[in-house]
């Protein structure tokens, strides 16, 4: 039997502005199993990249909880936290995100190194994930040098170039072409088939959106059950 | 903290530098400037202090000055004092001096002047008379009908607008002077001198004999002033010119400048307001070029966060950065200020007093650098602390 590698309970995440509140997520609840390739779809203002940013560690809940590898997240401190994303996840940004000042081979083994590799270590693992994304003569070039597309896939493979559990992608095709957003698509069907890569990505698009194992829909901050079958 | 997080914390300070090579340029001109903006000015002030003290000491004090007891008017037996002054290892010279005023008169016209009687050859040793001949030359030894005159004495040398009466005396006019007790004289006007201090250039230099055979006094002196291999040496002097014996009143040069000590003292005052001054503005300076480069780099360090960077680890990486700012803006500084002090002792600056060099002591030299790194690292730690600890989202979407 499959595990599941995310376990989501009641998850709420309320933005107070004095009085007001605002729901952004309400009573959440789902699992995905290790190996899947989820897609979170719902209209603008959702509450998509709100769950991703829960799921990712990047932002806290009101209520609720997250275990991640039987981990509750939750839970954690900061510096928890901060580790646990360095060691267990990886993330795709919609704006690549990339640091500027480093070249691409450096922004891959920027959290190699965090860990505590031997540099002919994480240089040999940068350089190995990025000529599985198709970048492997363009290890010294500048972010400022390469396409959207090129930048996104530095982007990818420095989420994964640890070896995370679980890959995150917020919009990660929003700011590509049609080619390039197939390409990045393409490249995560691919790493999910091949190296098992559990993938959750939040995604506009029905078409990428079809390409995962299942869609989770999400609707005004709770889920939509008569699309999630 | 471990040896991997030092290293990376290194690696993201150098790539950060490197990467903003313009950046990194104009904050370590702005700190090297900073560094001049207080050092150079402080460095003149200083500079002037000592060359005005410097100017008491040639010309009025010597390094050591003997004077009667308290109840003597004269130095007695003043040459043997001075064989065994002078015989004391180090000392550098020794001079005995006698003052008196006089009254010149030149074409009816009359000034009363001070007057120093001085031993030529022993002087050359002590005072920088003999270095400040403008026009003519230097007593010697045997010119007892010729006199020395300053240039504050004189109409050609007087500032502008300055109503003071003075004489329009040329090297070679003749003048008559007449002693305090009556005796006048003509003497033979051989050389003008100007040291640059007021206190020594309203003076007339007379050969001591002059006043052996004017006064019928022998083995005299008002003063005896003693030089020394440099300041500082002082009290070890001293005591040994007090181990030889002497009962006379031994004064450092420092007791005797009277105004000038005050005038230097306010000098200094003004010279540590404004170098404090200088430094809250340097320190103003660094921390708003620091905060912006810092605050403009809040979305890489939210992203450095997000992918598991410890809060620790980036903190150290721009703290490492500002350190890197304020250590090469000031030896670059540093290096600009050695090359400035070494052009302004070949070419010093001239003032009213003199040629003044400036002077930086190693004190304060090493007191501003590290009042700077230390200014550029507080500069770097506050923006980085609040960058370091914004939340996530905020820093990398904006918020």
């Amino acid at each position: 039997m499959i595990k599941n590698i995310i376990e989501v309970n009641k998850l709420e995440r309320i933005y107070s502005n004095g009085i007001i509140k605002t729901y952004a997520l309400r009573d959440v609840s789902f699992n995905i199993k290790s190996g899947e390739f989820i897609a979170i779809m719902g209209p603008s203002g959702s509450g998509k990249s709100t769950l991703l940013h829960q799921l990712g560690l990047l932002d806290s809940p009101t209520n609720g909880s997250i275990k991640i590898d039987t981990e509750d997240v939750s839970k954690l401190t900061d510096n928890d936290k901060t580790n646990f994303r360095l060691d267990k996840l990886g993330y795709v940004f919609q704006s690549y995100n990339l640091l500027p000042e480093l070249n691409v081979i450096e922004n891959v083994f920027l959290t190699s190194m965090a860990k505590g590799l031997e540099p002919q270590d994480y240089i040999l693992r940068a350089k190995d994930i990025l000529e599985r994304v198709g970048l492997k003569d363009r290890l010294y070039y500048y972010p400022s040098e390469l396409s959207g597309g090129q930048q996104q896939r530095v982007s990818i493979a420095r989420a994964l170039v640890n070896k995370p559990k679980i890959l995150f992608a917020d919009e990660p095709t929003a700011n590509l072409d049609s080619d390039s957003s197939k390409d990045v698509i393409d490249l995560f069907r691919k790493l999910n088939k091949e190296i098992n890569q559990t993938i959750v990505m939040v995604t506009h698009e029905i078409d990428e959106g079809k390409k995962a194992d299942k869609i989770i829909w999400i609707k005004d901050g709770i889920l939509d059950n008569s699309k999630n079958v | 903290m471990n040896k991997k997080d030092l290293k990376l914390m290194f690696f993201l300070a150098y790539k950060n530098i490197v990467k903003s090579k313009s950046t990194f340029l104009v904050i370590v001109a702005v700190m090297a400037m900073s560094f001049l903006s207080i050092t150079f000015f402080s460095a003149i002030i200083d500079g002037l202090s000592y060359e005005f003290e410097d100017s008491m000491i040639k010309g009025q004090t010597g390094h050591l000055m003997i004077e009667p007891s308290s109840e003597e008017s004269f130095i007695f037996n003043s040459n043997r004092l001075e064989k065994n002054i002078f015989k004391i290892p180090g000392v550098v010279g020794v001079a005995s001096r006698l003052e008196s005023n006089i009254l010149i008169t030149f074409k009816n016209e009359e000034l009363g002047a001070p007057v120093f009687f001085i031993d030529p050859v022993d002087e050359l040793k002590v005072s920088n008379f003999h270095e400040s001949i403008i026009e003519g030359s230097f007593l010697s030894y045997k010119d007892t009908d010729e006199i020395i005159v300053g240039a504050d004495l004189l109409e050609q040398y007087a500032p502008k607008d300055d109503t003071k009466k003075r004489f329009n005396l040329r090297v070679g006019d003749h003048v008559n002077l007449t002693f305090n007790n009556g005796y006048t004289k003509e003497y033979k006007i051989k050389g003008i001198f100007k040291t640059g201090s007021k206190f020594s250039d309203d003076k007339i230099l007379i050969n001591k004999k002059e006043y052996f055979s004017i006064f019928k006094k022998e083995n005299i002196s008002h003063k005896i002033l003693i030089k020394l291999p440099s300041r500082g040496l002082e009290k070890e002097y001293i005591q040994k010119i007090k181990a030889l014996g002497v009962t006379e009143q031994i004064n450092p040069w420092e007791t005797k400048i009277g105004m000038i000590k005050q005038f230097i003292g306010s000098l200094q005052i003004t010279n540590q307001i404004t170098g404090f001054i200088g430094l809250l503005t340097a320190f103003a300076t660094i921390y708003i070029i620091i905060f912006i480069n810092v605050t403009n780099k809040r979305k890489q360090i939210g992203i450095l966060k997000a992918i598991g960077i410890k809060k620790i680890i980036i903190l150290g990486s721009y703290i490492m950065q500002s350190f890197m700012y304020g250590f090469i803006g000031v030896i670059l500084g540093n290096i600009i200020m050695q090359i400035l002090l070494a052009l302004f002792v070949s070419h010093p600056l001239a003032m009213p007093i003199g040629d003044v060099v400036p002077l930086l002591t190693t004190t304060k030299l090493l007191t501003t650098s590290l009042i700077l790194i230390l200014a550029s690292i507080i500069a770097g730690f506050f923006p980085s602390r609040k960058a370091a600890n914004d939340n996530i989202l905020d820093a990398i979407f904006g918020g």
